[in-house]
């Protein structure tokens, strides 16, 4: 363990924006950080990286030698926002402010190249560029040389490769795994793409409105909801398909449906008069979408479908081939997300 | 018209002649700002960083004060200086009234909030990621001070020069806690007070064009550093 | 942070000390006389004059400050100069009365003129002073004041006085500039008035303009128009600091029949300006 979070409450103003009761994080592992936007995701990083205090409860930071405590997570943790402040200097001095901070000046240069290269860009050409000088990718790239010329113990990322061109976004995703394989540095990584962090990840912390909500993976369907009787409530989904759930707490609430209580079937093209997406008590809810890929998940060696729905996006877990018939889908396909009504969990 | 033609021979003819009496008030201008600069400056940016960096409470009301300061009338300053160092003042003993280190405290008041408050403001407009990225590379305390204070350069620079034009050309204070005293404390601005209750208008033109001469070499020598940096 | 506060409050503090250092040094040679002068004593650039002979003589430096008459006074009640020289009289007497100051001496006289256009629309040439500003009030030809306490100022309130006419604030043709002489006669130049000037101004004024003033000196010579200069030393009861045997030294020499001689030759631009009367 190299974190330990417990009874976290973190405000802005009178907004309670993160409440954690209780977290770990396991030392030399990738953690993913998903959630919508305003979840709490760069607060929990910040708070990580100790650059603000949490309003209350506490953060413990365990160093591999020496007491647990905050001070050496100074120079052991560091923090790759979204979008990094570069100072107005060179590439040189920006990668190697963090070495000068810690008064360690021997053979900057070397290392700040070594860094550079770890990121794909030549030192040769970019060592004496200026701030402005550099595309928005290449300021970020110089940013995470900045940290990894420290040799981090964690390496906090915020969105990463949120607002980067293709390379570089490749260049950082290589940057920071090659980090965690080299020096065992402990990974915590915010990003939208749910994709990759399956690939990567040996963990997933799911936020929704600053609580924790599941292992990342969970569906999440937004309101507004309509009532339409007795504790039923519908939602239109992008394609048309209208959806109806028992339980919602409000018409604002999200309904959180995790991928393991997601089965998938087949959806014969020719019965296009399947029923609407709405079977609220007799258990089984439908939804009909397009498979779009599948991915193997790096931590639990399960398969991740992805299905879109409209532009949405749904992920399930097809179970682990039993041996019977090994789960015929391909992406592309017609299929149906069926679900129980009651496994739906709300959140408002 | 004629002032002003005649003045600028006039200020020539200082300049280029040597005249004891304005070279007198130019080195006692450049002392005492020097003095009041260094000291607003020292005073000024490290106050300005944490009004602007640090959140605390009854910071808007700080800033109100500091900016309501910034209209600190030059002889309500040279009155307040003056009730400090007279011999019957609190400061008395001291024995500063009617010294250029007189002028120079007052001038520090003058120069303080210009200092402090624009200091805050560029280190205020400075983007908030900074802050965030030197903390996570593990900057503390004075690194965080002064690498801000780095990236905030271009605004100190504008508040030195700002602060700079105000000491060198107020005259309330020179003259009320200086007491124009030739070869002694008369300053430039206080020479050109007294030149022009003399009715020597020329005279007075060609000191106020000298002054300008020293801000212009000041600001190009800045503006040269500027360039640098 | 609690290093960083006390740093922050150290810095005041020594720099307080420096600039007590700095001045503290210049003061600390003992030989210097601090004097408190009115601005016009200074414009005539007689102390310019009699610094040095002063200076060679007794080897003490003489530093003055020019300020208006009722600051002069106010340095001295403050204690923040040795010596006064003023031309206020009655200021003077009552001041002495209040033992803010000791050893009044009179020292010279220089004379105040009536000064209105060439063409004089009151015809007051060559009248005495009250008679002058009778017409000028009965009139109501414009008459430009300084308005501002001076010395000057103080004077042509008792002239008003000494007339038996009552100053008419409000009055139209009473013009208050709230300025320096020489401003005040540019203004009396402007609205084609009258003012009182002392005659070290009006010399400077008539220079200025090539012998050749819109405004001439209509008045003068009258004792009423006298501008009596006296110094005074600080009290030392009062002010211990008070340097009184330097003060007391200047006045000496200021007495003395050479540096009254030296006063009564004083010329400046080519006029006399200044009669010596002390009274030894």
């Amino acid at each position: 363990m190299i974190y330990l979070v417990e009874g976290l409450r973190h405000r802005y103003g009178t907004q309670t924006v993160l409440r954690l009761d209780r977290l770990t994080i396991e030392r030399h592992k990738i953690v993913g950080l998903i959630g919508p936007n305003g979840s709490g995701k760069s607060t929990l990083l910040r708070l990580l990286a100790f650059v603000e205090p949490p309003s209350r409860g506490r953060i413990v930071y365990y160093p591999e030698e020496g007491n647990a405590g905050n001070e050496d997570a100074r120079f052991q943790v560091t923090l790759l926002g979204q979008e990094p402040y570069l100072l107005k200097r060179t590439v040189l001095a920006n990668v190697a402010y963090g070495l000068k901070v810690r008064g360690d000046t021997e053979s900057l240069e070397k290392r700040a190249a070594e860094a550079l290269e770890w990121v794909g860009l030549p030192p040769r050409a970019f060592l004496r560029r200026r701030w402005f000088e550099l595309s928005g990718g290449e300021a970020q790239r110089v940013a995470l040389a900045a940290r990894l010329v420290l040799r981090p113990k964690v390496l906090l990322l915020d969105e990463p490769t949120a607002s980067v061109d293709m390379e570089s976004a490749q260049r950082i995703r290589e940057a920071a795994l090659r980090a965690q394989r080299e020096w065992g540095t402990t990974i915590v990584v915010a990003s939208h793409d749910r994709h990759w962090l399956f690939e990567v990840c040996d963990g997933m912390l799911h936020l929704l409105k600053g609580r924790l909500a599941g292992t990342g993976a969970e569906n999440i369907i937004l309101g507004p909801w309509r009532q339409c009787g007795q504790d039923l409530w519908a939602k239109r989904l992008e394609d048309g398909q209208e959806l109806v759930l028992p339980g919602a707490p409000g018409p604002n609430a999200m309904a959180l449906i995790p991928p393991d209580r997601l089965a998938l079937e087949h959806v014969l093209e020719d019965s296009s008069d399947s029923s609407p997406a709405s079977a609220p008590y007799d258990g089984a809810c439908r939804i009909a979408g397009t498979l779009l890929r599948l991915t193997l998940e790096r931590a639990g060696g399960h398969i991740l479908a992805t299905v879109a729905v409209g532009r949405s996006l749904f992920t399930a877990t097809l179970p682990p081939s039993r041996g019977l018939r090994p789960a015929p889908f391909y992406p592309g396909q017609r299929v149906e997300l069926i679900f129980p009504a009651h496994d739906v969990a709300w959140f408002s | 018209m004629d002032y002003l033609t005649e003045g600028f021979i006039k200020a020539l003819h200082l300049l280029v002649g040597g005249h004891p009496e304005t070279f007198s008030a130019i080195e006692t201008t450049l002392t005492v700002t020097s003095w009041s600069m260094a000291a607003s400056l020292i005073l000024g940016i490290p106050s300005g960083f944490l009004l602007g960096y640090r959140d605390f409470r009854g910071k808007r009301a700080v800033r109100t004060v500091v900016d309501t300061c910034l209209a600190f009338p030059t002889v309500l300053i040279g009155l307040l200086v003056y009730a400090f160092v007279s011999r019957r003042g609190p400061l008395g003993e001291l024995g500063l009234l009617f010294t250029p280190a007189a002028i120079a405290v007052g001038q520090t008041i003058l120069a303080l909030p210009v200092v402090i408050a624009l200091t805050a403001t560029a280190i205020e407009s400075l983007d908030r990621q900074l802050r965030i990225s030197l903390l996570s590379l593990g900057a503390r305390g004075r690194q965080v001070l002064l690498t801000s204070i780095w990236e905030a350069r271009h605004g100190v620079i504008a508040a030195a020069l700002t602060a700079y034009g105000r000491v060198l050309t107020e005259v309330g204070i020179s003259m009320m806690v200086g007491g124009n005293i030739k070869w002694h404390t008369r300053t430039m601005t206080t020479a050109i007070a007294l030149e022009t209750g003399k009715g020597e208008f020329a005279m007075g033109v060609a000191l106020g064009l000298v002054l300008m001469a020293i801000a212009f070499v000041v600001n190009v020598s800045l503006a040269i550093l500027r360039k640098r940096a | 942070m609690k290093g960083k506060l006390r740093n922050t409050l150290l810095v005041p503090a020594l720099f307080l000390a420096l600039f007590a250092c700095a001045g503290g040094a210049p003061q600390a040679a003992d030989k210097v006389l601090q004097m408190a002068t009115t601005t016009s004593t200074d414009n005539t650039g007689l102390l310019d004059y009699l610094a040095p002979m002063f200076k060679e003589a007794t080897g003490i430096e003489l530093r003055w400050v020019a300020v208006g008459t009722g600051k002069a006074l106010e340095l001295g009640k403050n204690c923040d100069v040795d010596v006064l020289l003023v031309h206020s009289p009655a200021a003077e007497e009552k001041y002495v009365a209040e033992g803010y100051g000791v050893e009044r001496t009179r020292i010279m006289y220089n004379d105040f003129v009536i000064i209105g256009p060439k063409d004089d629309p009151a015809g007051i040439r060559g009248m005495n002073a009250s008679a002058a500003l009778k017409t000028l009030a009965m009139e109501k030809i414009p008459f430009v004041s300084r308005g501002d306490s001076s010395g000057t100022h103080k004077k042509e309130l008792s002239l008003w006085k000494a007339a038996g006419i009552p100053v008419e604030d409000k009055a139209d043709w009473y013009i208050q500039t709230g300025q320096g002489m020489l401003a005040t006669i540019n203004v009396a130049a402007e609205r084609r008035g009258y003012t009182l000037t002392d005659r070290g101004t009006y010399i400077k004024y008539e220079h200025t303009l090539k012998g050749d003033p819109p405004l001439v000196i209509l008045a003068e010579g009258d004792r009423n128009l006298f501008n009596q200069y006296s110094a005074l030393i600080v009290n030392p009861q009062r002010c211990p600091q008070v340097k009184a045997d330097l003060a007391k030294a200047f006045i000496d020499w200021l007495t003395s029949p050479a540096t009254q001689k030296a006063i009564a030759d004083y010329k400046m631009l080519g006029k006399s300006l200044f009669t010596p009367n002390a009274e030894r």
